[in-house]
């Protein structure tokens, strides 16, 4: 853990001048009521897991909606029966739009779903993307920019904006998921929440228990990079991947 | 910082409509952004659920800011706790300041940008280049009005004024690209040297769309995924946020979620969202290694001090108000002269400016009411002009801003408002006066100079009917409608 940056010498002096436009003297010791800070860890621990109970309850229309959503995101998305499909749907995925240099992260799921034999059975020989496998960032970066599709598993899909959390755990590389042209990333059901709120109850929970060691950093991936920037024209694959393909377990 | 230049307002908005081409890609674009917004919000909520959620989101706000030292506080320690530096900037010279002494200990040379409003405010491109920083906008349209030298048309979309041989044209000269008419050329074009940019930049600039203060998360809302590269391929990650952007919880974020890119674009969510709060630690994968928040006053103060401007504070700039705004729709953003066009524009710019200069802006508006129907936080905006243009009246400018004239017809209008007899005679005076100058039952141009002349000269005003309404009704109308049962009602 860093030191705790030092506080800067114009504090005191600001929030004494925002308290005075407020008409206020003395600085507020209780803090304000408001319903999403009131709760503590162990209400929080109550409502997370009431919140894990109805998602696994609804698993299924769960999935469905986040389908429903991604679709109408311009996602292309595909559903699997099991990890054996999931391989070949990626496999798929790479054949038909003639890629050639893939990589994907290091993460767990592709323990589960094993898509570098599916690749390789059809000619295409994917390169892992993480850091700390004897290669340097630059490295990483040139295989990262040159590669035409990138694969990678998410922390949470949500189904209610069919957004993608993607948060940086060990072995996910960020470039997999932002430099090549052509991104797939691999669903599971358990990942699946069905709104925004379920997702950041979480996220608050998780920060609430994290002891001196918390992500400070995360991305939602919601839909393929895009701009009207000119002349109001959609046009799709500005600085991150245009083409998106979402493959969901189950 | 930034000049303000709505001095010039009268003059720069007579230019925009009488450029045929603005018309008409401004009645496009708006079009369009009006349309999407109605359907997202009727497909996945409903009016009344939406007005709660507005609701709601006004509330927080609103407690956020008449609590708002204690959650800077919140915010600071937060960040601190997170391992990032926390500022705080009392206007655009200090944040200049700040952001150029943590440039030059870092040995910066290029530094990229994604979309902020406040750097914008702070005019720090300037400064920059000025110390020999290439400062580089990351967002397409940022980007094609950073190589015109311009400032945004609009909040969420600042080059919608230029066409694509305009795009074009820029390229060429600045990129040395071949012309072509293809926007998806042009896209590939800009995406290819701003990738040069991002693999040398030494440091990230971005905006904050929102402040957690709870956890000290800064979120930014992006489609096109440069706020992800500017806040991950540097090594320094400098936020530039106004005060007043925080929320205090990280579940609030839902709700904020889901009213912004509705209201913006009509897009139930945009294609990225970056969550930062600081470095990363040494095992992370992604995230800047040094995470710097800069929190700006900048006028803000002037604001949050006026109990009734107050909750101008409230505004997530969206761009609704100005989708929806026909004085917008006509003369678009740059008549403005600062960085906010568009109602909200009108409201913050003369009290974070300069009353005086700006002096014009609260007059911008029909107070038809539409941009208070579709703010996600409900800002009584058409209050809020009514109120700047009392406090313009009242001599806030330390002048008296009405003319004799004025005077004269406003005592003469209050007495004939109170007394029947009154209102009559001086309507049948002004019934007398201006038929001689109606045409095809408008009246195009009133001779009496300078009195009422200015009136006519940039509208119409209707003909007054040769017969009043009152007398209408006492010589034919009364005795037709009288209530069958006999009884008078209110
Ligand atoms: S005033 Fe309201 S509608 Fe206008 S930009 Fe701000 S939040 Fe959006």
């Amino acid at each position: 853990m860093p030191p705790t940056p030092e506080e800067h010498p114009n504090k005191a002096a600001f929030l004494l001048r925002v308290r005075s436009a407020l008409g206020r003297t003395d600085p507020i010791v209780h803090m304000p009521d408001h319903p999403s800070l009131k709760s503590n860890a162990v209400r929080q621990q109550e409502k997370v897991r009431t919140i894990v109970a109805r998602n696994e309850a609804r698993r299924s229309s769960a999935l469905d909606r986040l389908a429903r959503t991604a679709a109408a995101a311009s996602w292309n998305v595909r559903r699997a029966g099991d990890a054996e499909e999931a391989a070949s749907i990626v496999a798929e995925i790479a054949q038909q739009s003639g890629v050639k240099n893939l990589v994907r992260s290091a993460e767990d799921v592709f323990k589960r779903v094993n898509i570098d034999a599916a690749l390789r059975s059809v000619g295409v020989s994917p390169a892992i993307l993480a850091s700390g496998r004897s290669r340097s960032r630059g490295a990483l970066r040139d295989m990262a920019f040159r590669a035409d599709m990138g694969v990678t598993g998410v922390s949470y899909a949500i189904a209610e904006t069919a957004s993608c959390a993607v948060t940086p755990r060990k072995g996910v590389a960020r470039l997999a998921s932002l430099a090549p042209p052509r991104l797939v990333l691999l669903i599971e059901p358990e990942q699946v929440l069905e709104t925004l709120d379920d997702f950041f109850a979480i996220t608050r929970l998780n920060r609430m228990q994290a002891r001196g060691r918390t992500i400070n950093y995360f991305n939602f991936i919601s839909g393929p990079s895009r701009t009207a920037d000119i002349e109001q024209t959609l046009t799709i694959g500005v600085h991150g991947p245009g083409e998106v393909h979402m493959v969901i377990l189950g | 910082m930034a000049e303000v230049k709505s001095a010039e307002f009268k003059k720069a908005s007579g230019r925009a409509l009488r450029d045929e081409k603005l018309q008409h890609s401004l009645e496009h674009v708006m079009e369009h952004f009006v349309g999407a917004r109605a359907s997202v919000i009727e497909n996945d909520f409903g009016d009344e659920n939406w007005e709660a959620m507005r609701t709601r989101a006004a509330a927080i706000k609103q407690s956020t800011l008449e609590h708002l030292d204690y959650y800077l506080d919140m915010v600071d320690r937060s960040v601190r706790r997170n391992g990032g530096h926390v500022y705080f900037a009392d206007d655009a010279a200090q944040a200049n300041a700040i952001v150029l002494d943590i440039a030059k200990r870092n040995g910066v040379k290029t530094v990229i940008k994604s979309k902020s409003m406040v750097s914008e405010e702070m005019g720090i491109n300037h400064i920059l280049e000025r110390e020999g920083i290439e400062p580089v906008e990351t967002d397409l349209g940022e980007y094609i009005i950073q190589l015109a030298g311009e400032t945004p048309f609009h909040i969420i979309a600042p080059a919608m004024h230029k066409t694509r041989q305009e795009v074009s044209a820029l390229f060429q000269e600045w990129l040395k690209t071949a012309p072509t008419q293809d926007i998806k050329r042009l896209c590939v074009y800009a995406r290819d040297a701003l990738r040069e940019k991002f693999a040398a930049a030494d440091m990230g600039i971005s905006g904050a769309n929102f402040v957690v203060a709870e956890t000290g998360t800064v979120c930014l809302v992006t489609n096109e995924g440069n706020g992800r590269m500017t806040t991950s391929a540097p090594r320094i990650h400098v936020v530039l946020a106004g005060m007043e952007k925080i929320v205090p919880a990280v579940e609030d974020l839902a709700l904020f979620l889901r009213l912004l890119p509705r209201s913006a674009t009509g897009q139930r969510i945009t294609s990225y969202n970056t969550f930062v709060g600081g470095p990363r630690a040494p095992s992370d994968e992604d995230g800047p290694e040094e995470f710097h928040l800069v929190l700006v006053d900048n006028g803000r103060l002037n604001l949050l001090r006026d109990e009734v401007m107050r909750e101008a504070l409230r505004c997530i700039r969206c761009g609704a108000c100005l989708n929806h705004c026909p004085v917008y729709r006509k003369i678009g953003g740059h008549a403005y002269g600062w960085v906010y066009s568009g109602p909200i524009g009108a409201i913050v710019t003369p009290p974070m400016t300069n009353m005086k200069v700006a002096r014009d802006l609260p007059y911008a508006s029909t107070l038809c009411g539409t941009c208070k129907d579709v703010c996600p936080v409900k800002i009584d905006i058409p209050r809020l002009l009514l109120h700047l243009r009392h406090k313009v009246a009242e001599g806030a400018l330390g002048e008296r801003s009405t003319t004799w004239m004025e005077r004269l017809f406003v005592g003469q209008w209050h007495g004939a408002m109170r007394n029947r007899k009154a209102l009559e005679g001086k309507a049948n005076l002004g019934r007398l006066l201006t038929r001689p100058f109606a045409r095809g039952g408008k009246v195009r141009k009133l001779p009496f100079a300078p009195m009422v002349s200015g009136w006519t000269a940039s509208r119409d005003f209707p003909a007054p009917a040769p017969r009043s309404f009152a007398r209408l009704w006492r010589e034919e109308l009364a005795h037709d409608n009288a209530h069958p049962n006999g009884t008078e009602q209110g």
